[in-house]
């Protein structure tokens, strides 16, 4: 074997044993990238000139010129600012209520919130922690059984990353883009784009069938043994559900949700534009619910910015206001006016619902957090890319194509390869390295192969939410048993995500068998 | 404006740069002799982990002109009709600066993804070790290979003060491509007060960590 291979499967190795040391994951695949490229080049078998590239990597449209990945700040913006101002628990709370009286409600009621958390915030740890405490006591309460709960629990907090908008789907978006370019490249095609949009669209159908299969398993499960999942009994003197309670508790997020899936899809917005809308949105809510009782003269101001955003969509689309037009009628003019006015109305309205967040001591922790989450996926990003960068200057990714390419079966046989081989490597690595680090490397020929790349993409994703599920490793499995109350055994845990798993795997095996379900929506959406 | 000004600063930042490397053994002189450094390492500790908290603190506030930045962008365009070059360009500086400055806070906060499996088993004296080699053989090496490689691209920058390719684009491109070795110097910077810290839990200075709770990291998985 050539030296070259020799040390990119050497470095491959080394940084996967690097990774269970515990060092951070960025700063490890960065750094043993680094090691081995000046192995190389003090070999004479590695081009001194890949790593000048680096700094301008970073720089560069891949990372911070990047304007796909501007949706990600403000969709991590969007969900800690929902989950830090109690939007969470509220929905819950209220799902629960409603389905109180049906035989398996709570149940139903925390796979359908954990769907709109899931699109509101796409964080799996917040959301399976934040279910976990709120649900998880209630539940065992009214005497549900452990497993069924827990195992509800951790499969609906991984929706989070199917159901869009996800930050995962954005990032896989950006990988499979650059893979499927780089295939078509290869082929003597022109280049071809997989737009976030795309993949938000594939995913959905995909997604919502998840969410279906998990309700048919609980309503099962609650016809057939109906102890382990009785009817909720409220406890006596419950003031009843208000109009308002639903209405800002149910309605408004999903409102925002509408609005922020509506407008990609349907074509108005960009995902990033909708990310912006998602996150002041996100204030405003949060903004509303923490002034709710408190008397705060911010209010007022608060519902004022809601009650501009119908002026601004109506004065919009009954009249032209584009500036620049020959001739603006009177009409037109006033209507400009009053639409720059709404808007200011609707900016200062956010700077209120920040100055509410504020006073709840909830700013601050929601930035920091944000800027945290923001700072730790691309820190991975760079590092990953310092080591996709060496890796293929070592030639890693034709060994990577050749072996794909030389799997019994042609594409089927690739596929199963590889997603065996990410199902391993969810256990122990992130969702977000795996995008960086193994999609650059078998996307390209698994799409040469002839894999469509957003039904490729769904089924990386399914596949991997599945990971996170499995015992003894699934990071899901893992908040969960952080957040439980110490009654609820480990093997309870893993026991109730098992028939979660195989759900998973019908979805998976379904995507797989008819590659419309992921494909047909995007085909079809506005572009 | 002289431009050829900046070109001096930087060789004296450059200068100052390598006169602050013997800073980088402090760990070492910590471990190999203790109580003889301990108060100047901890006077440093303080310093680095306020200097990160300082930038994490731009990094969040960059969050906040990104949301409102890129709502004004839509409500522009949606309404009028209207784009500006500037102003997607601000929300592209905004977007970088909040992880290129937020990075070494998300360090010294232990808020960067670690693989955790075997972690509890190595115990506390093993977690720091892995704190001291993690940070020389990896977090130093990629920092100063950043800072060196971008030298040459970034003192061209400067020179010419590189504005946007665009006519009505901002005027301070150099300065976007300063975060780049600003992001490895306060990274580095974090690397070295977090392996002082390892130092010191090691010879017994500073009390243990307190042990990670997953409920606490509940934003450390971004997925």
């Amino acid at each position: 074997m050539e030296l070259e291979v020799v040390l990119a499967i050497a470095m491959f190795v080394s940084a996967v044993a690097a990774l269970i040391a515990g060092y951070p994951v960025a700063l490890t695949l960065g750094g043993v990238a680094l090691l081995f490229a000046l192995i190389g080049i003090a070999l004479g078998v590695f081009p001194d000139s890949f790593l000048k590239a680096f700094p301008s990597r970073i720089e560069g449209n891949s990372i911070m010129q990047s304007q796909t990945l501007i949706a990600v700040p403000l969709f991590v913006l969007m969900g800690v600012i929902l989950e830090r101002s109690r939007v969470a628990e509220d929905l819950l709370n209220i799902a629960a209520r409603l389905l109180a009286g049906v035989r398996g409600g709570l149940g139903f009621a925390v796979i359908l919130v954990g769907m709109l958390l899931a699109a509101s915030t796409g964080i799996v740890g917040a959301t399976v922690i934040s279910m976990t405490l709120i649900a998880l006591p209630t539940m065992l309460r009214q005497g549900y059984d452990v497993r069924l709960a827990t195992g509800t629990i951790a499969a609906s907090g991984t929706l989070g990353q199917i159901i869009p908008p996800s930050i995962i789907l954005i990032l896989l978006a950006d990988a499979i883009s650059n893979a499927a370019s780089q295939a078509n490249l290869a082929q003597g095609a022109g280049s071809a784009v997989v737009s976030v949009g795309d993949l938000f669209a594939g995913a959905l159908i995909p997604g919502l069938l998840l969410v279906a299969l998990y309700l048919i398993f609980v309503a099962i499960v609650a016809i057939v043994r109906p102890s382990a999942a009785p009817a909720a009994k409220l406890a006596d003197g419950t003031a009843p559900l208000t109009f308002n309670d639903v209405a800002l508790g149910l309605g408004a997020p999903l409102a925002l949700i509408f609005a922020v899936l509506g407008s990609i899809l349907g074509g108005v917005a960009p995902p990033t534009e909708a990310s912006a809308i998602g996150a002041g949105g996100a204030i405003l809510l949060a903004g509303l619910r923490l002034a709710r009782g408190t008397g705060s003269r911010l209010g007022p101001m608060l519902l004022a910015g809601v009650a501009s955003l119908p002026v601004i969509l109506i004065l919009r689309n009954v009249l032209d206001l584009r500036v620049g037009d020959i001739a603006h009628s009177g009409l037109a003019a006033a209507a400009m006016g009053a639409t720059a006015l709404a808007c200011l109305v609707l900016l200062a309205s956010l700077v209120a619902g920040l100055l509410v967040l504020r006073r709840a001591a909830e700013l601050k922790p929601a930035l920091k957090s944000s800027a945290h989450i923001t700072s730790m996926v691309f820190l991975i990003l760079i590092g990953a890319s310092l080591f996709s960068l060496v890796f293929r200057g070592f030639g890693g990714d034709d060994l990577v194509a050749e072996i794909l390419h030389n799997v019994p079966g042609g594409m089927w046989g690739a596929l199963a390869m590889t997603m065996l081989v990410m199902f391993i490597l969810g256990f122990f690595l992130d969702f977000v390295e795996i995008i960086f680090v193994v999609v650059p490397l078998v996307a390209p020929p698994l799409i040469l192969l002839g894999c469509d790349p957003v039904w490729l993409a769904i089924l990386m994703a399914v596949n991997l939410q599945t990971s996170f599920l499995t015992p003894p490793f699934g990071f899901a499995l893992f908040y969960l048993r952080g957040a439980a109350p110490p009654e609820v055994t480990t093997m309870q845990i893993w026991a109730g995500a098992v028939p979660f798993i195989g759900l998973q795997l019908l979805l998976l095996a379904l995507v797989a068998a008819v590659p419309s379900l992921a494909t047909w929506l995007p085909s079809v959406v506005a572009r | 404006m002289d431009t050829q000004v900046f070109l001096t600063l930087g060789s004296a930042l450059k200068w100052a740069g390598i006169a602050l490397l013997p800073l980088f053994a402090l760990p070492l002189v910590v471990l190999a002799l203790p109580k003889l450094a301990d108060g100047l390492a901890k006077r440093l500790i303080a310093f680095i982990d306020a200097l990160s908290g300082s930038a994490l603190g731009v990094a969040m506030a960059c969050g906040v002109a990104l949301i409102f930045l890129q709502l004004i962008v839509v409500l522009l365009r949606y309404a009028f009709g209207l784009s500006f070059t500037w102003l997607s360009e601000a929300i592209m500086y905004a977007f970088a600066a909040m992880f290129m400055l937020g990075a070494a806070g998300a360090l010294r906060d232990d808020a960067h993804v670690r693989i955790d499996i075997l972690r509890p088993r190595f115990g506390e004296n093993g977690r720091n070790w892995i704190e001291l080699a993690g940070a020389y053989l990896l977090l130093f090496p990629i920092c100063m290979r950043i800072i060196t490689t971008s030298e040459v691209g970034l003192a061209r920058s400067w020179l010419l003060l590189e504005g946007s390719r665009e006519s009505d684009g901002l005027p301070i491109f150099y300065l976007f491509k300063t975060l780049v070795p600003v992001f490895a110097l306060l990274l580095m910077a974090q690397g070295l007060s977090e392996s002082l810290k390892a130092a010191l839990r090691l010879t017994g200075a500073l009390p243990p960590a307190e042990p990670s709770d997953p409920l606490s990291n509940g934003d450390k998985r971004g997925a």
